[in-house]
């Protein structure tokens, strides 16, 4: 692979894989160091391009399976706020219009979202924000698509749950 | 659009059966607040304005950090294969060197071994000489003792 090509097929895709080692590490450095090795990686290993049908799912598979290798290493806990999910109150719902009300629903979403194991966090994530299709997730996981798709319904339903235990309702 | 479809495709997402152009139009009418929504669109908006949100938050990666790659970055490769390099060397000429010895070795006892057989062949006569040089002062004593007793017999003959 030649600079050229790396420069106009792999960095663009930068932000994205920092997004995405962001969304697994949960702080900016280690996403940065991760997205920085993804790099360093894809360049090292840029005899394989040749082969590839979506190098944007072959990078984002290189950055997950370095995230998951750096929380495997250092016993990562993401953040304080997942031992929180189970501890909020939920008489706390009452004035839904209220911003700081409705800042408090999205952290509960997102806390809720946070504790789901990590496969299901990932692919719910990067099919209903990141907009991704089955077979795009399939590839970035290198899991089968129908898998792709029994994992997301069970996100789905777990969050449903989650928020409904919660008592988690409107905006 | 009414309440009516949305809360329809509302029903496929929790199923897992939504395309990603009708879950594109959840993400949508859930972006903007809407009154008297009934409690199954209640429940899920908090999940869709969370996902409109992150879907819209700017992410600004980080400038990239220029590392420079130095030539001597492979150092263990290089002196891997100067230490293989000097390693063959050696082993060549410590071989070049035995063989040589060997050489030298051979001709040296080619040359010398005529004198060594020599000097070995007069030892071992030597040995034999005097082994047999014992024996004939033995048979001398027998027989100066025979011409003794000859002497004494004729005396008396």
């Amino acid at each position: 692979m030649s600079l050229d090509r790396f420069l106009t097929q792999v960095v663009p895709v930068r932000p994205k894989l920092y997004r995405f080692a962001f969304r697994l590490l949960g702080n900016e450095e280690d996403a940065q160091d991760i997205t920085q090795d993804a790099l360093m990686k894809v360049w090292d290993m840029q005899e394989k391009m040749a082969e590839l049908q979506n190098m944007e799912a072959w990078c984002m598979r290189i950055t997950r399976n370095l995230a998951l290798d750096k929380i495997k290493a250092r016993k990562y806990r993401m953040s304080d706020e997942l031992d929180r999910a189970g501890e909020l109150p939920a008489t706390q719902q009452k004035s839904p219009h209220a911003v700081t009300e409705q800042n408090d629903v999205m952290e509960k979403v997102h806390v809720a979202i946070n504790a789901l194991p990590e496969k299901y966090r990932t692919i719910l994530q990067l099919r209903d924000i990141d907009g991704h299709s089955y077979q795009e997730i399939a590839d970035i996981l290198d899991i089968d698509m129908n898998d792709v798709k029994v994992n997301l319904h069970r996100a789905r339903k777990t969050v449903r749950e989650k928020l409904q235990n919660l008592q988690v309702y409107g905006l | 659009m009414d309440y009516k479809e949305i809360t329809v495709l509302v029903e496929k997402y929790w199923e897992g059966e939504t395309s990603l152009e009708e879950e594109a139009v959840l993400r949508d009418f859930f972006s903007t607040p809407h009154s008297a929504l009934p409690e199954v669109l209640q429940e899920a908006a908090p999940l869709f304005g969370y996902f409109h949100r992150e879907a819209e938050k700017v992410w600004e990666a980080p400038p990239v950090k220029v590392v420079k790659l130095s030539p001597w970055r492979h150092w263990m490769k290089y002196a891997a294969v100067i230490m293989v390099a000097v390693g063959i060397g050696y082993a060549l000429k410590q071989h070049q060197q035995r063989e040589q010895q060997v050489l030298v070795a051979l001709e040296q006892q080619e040359l010398n071994d005529p004198q060594k057989a020599l000097d070995e062949t007069k030892r071992a006569l030597q040995l034999l000489a005097k082994n047999l040089h014992k024996g004939t002062s033995k048979m001398q004593q027998l027989s100066y003792f025979n011409e003794a007793t000859a002497v004494v017999e004729g005396k008396e003959d």
